[in-house]
Parts: C-alpha cells; sequence; structure tokens
C-alpha cells in the first residue's frame, strides 16, 4: 500500500514531459475545436474598434519577442486584418527590440495580402530605447522620437503621417504586452494625454492588467492565447488561436489530474506515518 | 530551396533545446550559446540602427555630406552642439571597461538612474496610485445585490491586502484579522496567476509543436 | 568632484521631473523633453555595456582555457557572424531590417526566433513537473490557492466546465475518506461528530458542486479574475508603487547611492 502512494508521489518528470508532449500532439493533429463564448473584456475591444470611424490612426506597439509568439502573434495579424478591413490606419513602433521585426512581418505579410499601401495605409516606425521617456515626448510630438521611419523617410514625406504629430491625432493604442511597458502606457499615454489604449497581454501578465480595465484606464482586455481566439471568433477568422485551445484544454486536465496525483500520495504517506 | 535549408536548421535547433528535457548535453549548449551570442549581436545592430544613426549620426548627416568632417563644425547650430551632451555621457557610459577613467561612466549611470527615478515616480502617482484608488472607492449599497457584493469584496480585497503588507506593527488584534483576510485574498490572486501562467507556458509550447508538425514534417509531405 | 557631481546630476533630472508633472510650462516643460531625449539616446548605451560585459566574460574563459571554452568560441563566433550578416544586409538593402533582406528573412525567421521560443517552450514541461512536486494542499491558504487556480485553469478554457464535476467529485471523496479516517481513532464524542459530518456533507455536496460548476464554471472564474483577485493585485500594486516611490526620491535626495559603486 505504501510502496504505491509512494510511487504515485514520485512519477518520474521524463513521463510527465512525454504525457505533456503527447497531450499537446494529438489535438494538433485531430484539429477539432470547440465553440466558446468571447470574454466581455476582450468583446470591449473589439466594439471599440468596430466603432472608430473609418481613416482613423491606431498605434501599434510591439512589446514582445519570439518568446510570446504564439500567444501574441496570431492576434496581432487577425487585430491587423480587423483593423484594415475597417480602413483605419497603423503606424507601428515598439520598445521590444527582439520582437519588433515579428511585428514588422506580420505588417508587410497583412498589409500586402489586403493590398495597403506603405505610407497612405501603415507606417512602421521602428524603435528608439527609454521606454516611459519615448511615450512622454511622443505626446508633445511624435518626431521628437521618430523624425524618420525605419528605412530613415522623413515623417512628413509620408501622407499618413503628415497630419500625426501626437496622441491627439491617434484614435487608439494597442499595446501587445509580455511585460511591464503596458503599465508604463497606461501611467503615461492614458494618464497623462487621456489616450485611448486596449492591451493585449501574454496569459503571464493579463491578470495584473484587470485593475486597468475595471478602473476604465484601459477600453479593452485581451489576454493569453484564450484572448487571441475570442477574437479570432469575433473577427470571424479562425487561426492558430483557435485551433490550439483544445490542446489548451487537454494539457490543463492533465496538470489537474497530476496535482491530484500528487496530493493523494503526500496525504496519505502523511496518514501512513 | 534556401528556405527549406533553413527550414530544417530551426527543426534542428528546436530538438537541440529540446534535448534539454531528456539531460544536459552538448547539442542544448552549443544552442543555448548561439542563442545568446546572436541575440547580443542583434540588440547591438538594433541599437546601431535606431538609436545611434537616426539620433546621433542623424542631425550631422545633411551638413557631414555638404561640407565634410573638418569644415562641418562652423556650421553647426544649437541643435547639434546640444547634442554633445548626449554624446559626451554616452561616451562616459562606455569608459567604464577603461580602469583609469571609469570614474566618468558614473555620470552617465547617475543620470540614468535620475531619470529612471523621476519617471518613475510620475508615472507611479499620476498614473497608478491616483486612479487606482480612484476606481477602489465603489458604492457599498447599490439596488443590485450581486453589484454590492463584488463592490465589497473589491474594497476590502484591497484594503486588507494593503494592511498584509505593513510590517511596521506586529499582525495582532485587529491588524492580524485584516492581515489574515489578505493573505486569503492574495492566495486566491496567486491562483488565478498560477492559472493564466500554465496558460501561458502550455501556449508556447503548443506554438512549437505547431511548427514542427505543420512546417517541418509538412514540408515533407 | 567624483561623488558629487553624479549626485548632483541625479538631483537634477529627477527634481525637473517631478516638479514638470505639476509645472508643465516653461522652463520646466521643454527641460523635461529635452532631458527625455537625452535619456534615449543614453539609454541605449546601458544596453552596449550589458554586451561588453557579456563578450568580456566569454573572452576571459576562452583565454584561461576553461572546460566549457568551447562554448565560448561558439558565442563569440555566433556574435560576429550575425553581426557582419546585419552589416552586410545594411549595406545591401538599406538596413537589415527590410522586409526583404536575407538577415530578416532567415537569420532571424529561422534561427533567432526559433532558439528564443523553444527555450521558453521548456517552461511548459517544467511548471507540469513543478506543479505535480510541488502543489500540495498543505492549509486552508494553500487550498485556496489549488482551487483558484483549478477554477481558473478549467473555466478559461473549451469544455473545461465538462471536466470539473468528475474533478471536484474526485476531491470530495477524498475529503469524505480522509475526514473518516480522521474520526475513527478520536475519542471525543463532539470531534467524532465533527469529522463524521464532513465525510456526509462531502459525499451529499458532489452533485449540487459538480452541477453548478457545469452550468457556471465559467462564469465563477470571471468572477474571480474580475472581482477577488482584482482587489488582491490591486492593493499589491499600490504597496509596490509606494515602494517604488519611497526608493526613487531616496534616490533623488541622495540617500541612496548603491548604483555609484
Amino acid at each position: 500500500m505504501k510502496e504505491f502512494f509512494e510511487k504515485i508521489s514520485r512519477i518520474d518528470r521524463r513521463i510527465i514531459y512525454v504525457i505533456v508532449f503527447i497531450s499537446i500532439l494529438i489535438p494538433l493533429l485531430i484539429k477539432k475545436g470547440f465553440e466558446f463564448e468571447p470574454l466581455p473584456e476582450v468583446k470591449n475591444a473589439y466594439e471599440f474598434i468596430e466603432n472608430l470611424p473609418e481613416g482613423a490612426n491606431c498605434l501599434i506597439s510591439i512589446d514582445y519577442d519570439a518568446a510570446s509568439m504564439p500567444e501574441l502573434q496570431p492576434l496581432l495579424e487577425v487585430m491587423l486584418i480587423h483593423l484594415f478591413r475597417k480602413n483605419l490606419k497603423v503606424i507601428m513602433m515598439g520598445h521590444w527590440p527582439l520582437g519588433l521585426p515579428l511585428g514588422q512581418i506580420a505588417l508587410e505579410k497583412i498589409a500586402r495580402e489586403l493590398g495597403k499601401k506603405y505610407g497612405e495605409d501603415y507606417v512602421f516606425l521602428g524603435y528608439r530605447p527609454g521606454i516611459a521617456a519615448v511615450m512622454l515626448n511622443m505626446g508633445k510630438e511624435i518626431r521628437m522620437v521618430f523624425d524618420v521611419d525605419y528605412k530613415g523617410i522623413p515623417l512628413d514625406s509620408l501622407p499618413l503621417m503628415r497630419n500625426v504629430h501626437n496622441y491627439n491625432d491617434i484614435a487608439l493604442l494597442i499595446g501587445f504586452e509580455a511585460g511591464a511597458v503596458g503599465d508604463a502606457w497606461v501611467q503615461f499615454a492614458q494618464a497623462r494625454y487621456g489616450q485611448k489604449i486596449i492591451l493585449t497581454s501574454t496569459a503571464v501578465v493579463a491578470p495584473d492588467l484587470y485593475p486597468y480595465f475595471q478602473a476604465k484606464q484601459i477600453v479593452g482586455l485581451i489576454g493569453g492565447l484564450r484572448g487571441a481566439a475570442d477574437y479570432e471568433n469575433l473577427v470571424k477568422k479562425r487561426g492558430f488561436a483557435f485551433s490550439g485551445m483544445t490542446a489548451q484544454t487537454i494539457v490543463h486536465i492533465i496538470i489537474i489530474i497530476f496535482i491530484i496525483l500528487g496530493n493523494i500520495g503526500y496525504i496519505a504517506l502523511r496518514r501512513l506515518r | 530551396m534556401i528556405d527549406i535549408i533553413f527550414l530544417w536548421i530551426a527543426a534542428g535547433l528546436t530538438i537541440a533545446i529540446f534535448s534539454f528535457l531528456y539531460k544536459d548535453n552538448p547539442f542544448y549548449k552549443l544552442a543555448e550559446h548561439i542563442y545568446v551570442g546572436s541575440a547580443a549581436s542583434f540588440w547591438f545592430l538594433y541599437l546601431w540602427y535606431f538609436d545611434v544613426e537616426p539620433k546621433i549620426l542623424g542631425p550631422f548627416k545633411e551638413l557631414f555630406k555638404t561640407y565634410g568632417f573638418l569644415k562641418m563644425w562652423p556650421h553647426f547650430g544649437p541643435t547639434q552642439w546640444i547634442l554633445f551632451i548626449p554624446i559626451f555621457l554616452s561616451i562616459c557610459m562606455l569608459l567604464r571597461f577603461i580602469p583609469p577613467v571609469a570614474w566618468l561612466s558614473r555620470w552617465a549611470i547617475a543620470f540614468t538612474v535620475g531619470m529612471a527615478a523621476g519617471l518613475g515616480v510620475t508615472g507611479a502617482l499620476q498614473g497608478f496610485i491616483i486612479p487606482q484608488i480612484q476606481a477602489t472607492i465603489l458604492p457599498l449599497f447599490e439596488k443590485d445585490i450581486l453589484t454590492s457584493f463584488n463592490n465589497i469584496i473589491i474594497v476590502v480585497a484591497t484594503i486588507c491586502t494593503l494592511f498584509y503588507f505593513f510590517f511596521s506593527k506586529e499582525h495582532k488584534g485587529a491588524l492580524g484579522l485584516f492581515s489574515k483576510i489578505g493573505i486569503t485574498f492574495i492566495m486566491i490572486a496567486f491562483g488565478a496567476s498560477f492559472g493564466y501562467t500554465i496558460m501561458a507556458r502550455v501556449s508556447l509550447l503548443i506554438g512549437r509543436i505547431h511548427f514542427l508538425i505543420y512546417e517541418w514534417l509538412g514540408s515533407l509531405f | 568632484m567624483k561623488k558629487e557631481v553624479p549626485l548632483a546630476i541625479t538631483f537634477i533630472s529627477g527634481f525637473v521631473l517631478i516638479v514638470a508633472l505639476f509645472i508643465p510650462h516653461e522652463p520646466f516643460g521643454s527641460l523635461q523633453e529635452r532631458f527625455n531625449d537625452w535619456y534615449i539616446i543614453v539609454s541605449g548605451f546601458t544596453l552596449i555595456l550589458g554586451i561588453d560585459s557579456l563578450l568580456l566574460y566569454h573572452w576571459r574563459k576562452i583565454k584561461r582555457k576553461e572546460k566549457e571554452a568551447p562554448y565560448s568560441i561558439a558565442l563569440i563566433l555566433s556574435f560576429i557572424i550575425t553581426l557582419i550578416w546585419g552589416i552586410h544586409s545594411g549595406i545591401k538593402y538599406g538596413s537589415p531590417f527590410s522586409p526583404n533582406s536575407t538577415f530578416l528573412r532567415y537569420f532571424y525567421t529561422y534561427i533567432f526566433v526559433p532558439l528564443q521560443a523553444t527555450m521558453f517552450s521548456l517552461l511548459a514541461f517544467f511548471i507540469a513537473s513543478a506543479a505535480y512536486r510541488a502543489f500540495r494542499a498543505r492549509g486552508l491558504n494553500a487550498t485556496l490557492l489549488l482551487i483558484s487556480a483549478g477554477i481558473v485553469m478549467l473555466g478559461r478554457v473549451p469544455k473545461g466546465e465538462d471536466f470539473a464535476p468528475y474533478f471536484i467529485g474526485i476531491t470530495f471523496i477524498l475529503i469524505a475518506i480522509v475526514s473518516f479516517l480522521e474520526a475513527i481513532p478520536r475519542v471525543n464524542l463532539y470531534e467524532k461528530l465533527i469529522f463524521y459530518g464532513i465525510s456526509i456533507i462531502s459525499i451529499i455536496l458532489i452533485f449540487p458542486i459538480g452541477y453548478l460548476l457545469k452550468i457556471h464554471l465559467p462564469s465563477i472564474a470571471d468572477w474571480i479574475m474580475n472581482v477577488p483577485q482584482l482587489g488582491a493585485k490591486r492593493g499589491l500594486f499600490i504597496g509596490i508603487s509606494l515602494g517604488a516611490i519611497a526608493m526613487a526620491l531616496r534616490i533623488i535626495l541622495g540617500i541612496e547611492r548603491t548604483y555609484l559603486k
């Protein structure tokens, strides 16, 4: 009896790894998806974008890197599709250099698919170090921080940027967050300049952003793969995020089973001692 | 063709990193060191093309093209002259590696630390503390019982959590009671964060396995 | 000189930023913009400092011919190759980050991204193993943490609510068994009744709680995220912000000087 409970409380970690791997592999191969209702905070974000007038400027900040790519890259692509479908203008920049090319790649890909023109429908500004200093100076005049785009073209030469000077000319800021830059956007761009912000984040960061949503400092919150899948459903363009949710369900169940097994072993061994 | 070769390199590097799950091995160590080295170089390139070139060299470019290095100096305006202050501080930063003049790097570090401190105070105060306290001032008795209940929970959770982190007095009596309530809410919050963290980490793995199946093995069929 | 000038620089830069929040007019407003501009330039070089330290550390390992020196050679080689590739793409395409550049199309997409993404995806395995090994219901608070994590994990994924009744059933059966076993050796009648009572109530509650979770688990997870979790996080971050302000003021006023070492 005691050996049985010792066995279940000391399963080899490599067996756990194999089970986790298989429980992701099988759902990805079977490709069966389940329906689910979008979260209210995601719906808020979607409806805010839906209600923006045509031609409004949206600033996208890429503040994640390849480590958060599976959660945020599908969401970025589907949001760009949504923005371009509504003929909104996209200005992209970022604070994480290691991940900014991911944003650039997605922007070029979606713009090409939807026939959008660089300089007229979208602009890629690039990166400047300094985070909060960048945000504050952009509130006065964007050209104080970015006088040229990533190719070195002066902003005034780009038709899209001619009438964009600061946050007053930007209808919405969408931050793709894997760290603390989202807090900086709220604390500087929203608090000081009243910029409307939607924060999309990895699931690690998402719980910390709920206080901002309740305080109405942000107009929408899209967290993790679930948020990305919700947005894909709302835009009616299901992709990786939606198909990945089944695997997510299976792995969560497997992990809970392991936790229960561990606790059974622990409680039983404690009593037997 | 080149895409296929690089796809196989990507898959090889992915499997090399995954091999760590069995045990630490030379393939994993090699992949890890390649990652660190290339990340450092990537940062360097990004800083050059997005910081040094546009912000430091940019204002001097036109004058350099027109007059050349030696003759451009008399044509400097206030924009160019004032730029020498951050250029000087940036050079001071790099002098950290030359022991006789390493003390100059303290000036640059003092500037960045002072700026970070100033930005931290203003951001925290205006952007977090005041709006969040405002948002916690909620009506406790509403017509809708559920809204009242939720508001009471939010207010009690916020205040009791703050009480838990007050360590200047021993947690006894009323303070002890509030701290106990606070730690209860903190445990609920940490549990929720843990659940979300698992979701995040699993998503990353789903992404990698998706790449291996559909992009790498998919290219063979 | 060596200590006074840095302290003065810290004080002036921090002070101007704080005053500019309250007096955004001249001269503080334009001074703040100027300082922000300099900070954008100088902060980039702090990263170069980090890169130089990394390269120096590995160079020393190679010079001392340590056991792991071959990996340090690989690191420095990958740094040099990436740098040359990036500069070559910069010269050929105007910028290594141009969409057509080989640096972005091949190096970044097929070497850098897979390495970084896979490195972090290992965490999924480690977190599963750690959850199994360390997540024990040792007391009330640990149990609350477990329950909250379980509700959020199942409530935020599709069809999670269909599996929740089974887990709640197993949990209540375990509680019933443990309470029953606790009751047997007890001598005090009152304690015996309490534990037998817990055992019986656990069995009775399986069906109603299971049914409740099947219908309402996503709403319960929503409620946890939007109410208790929110309140606790808000309290936590207010405390952290107050601490950060105190620390920042100490630095600006020169009381905290560890950064000068």
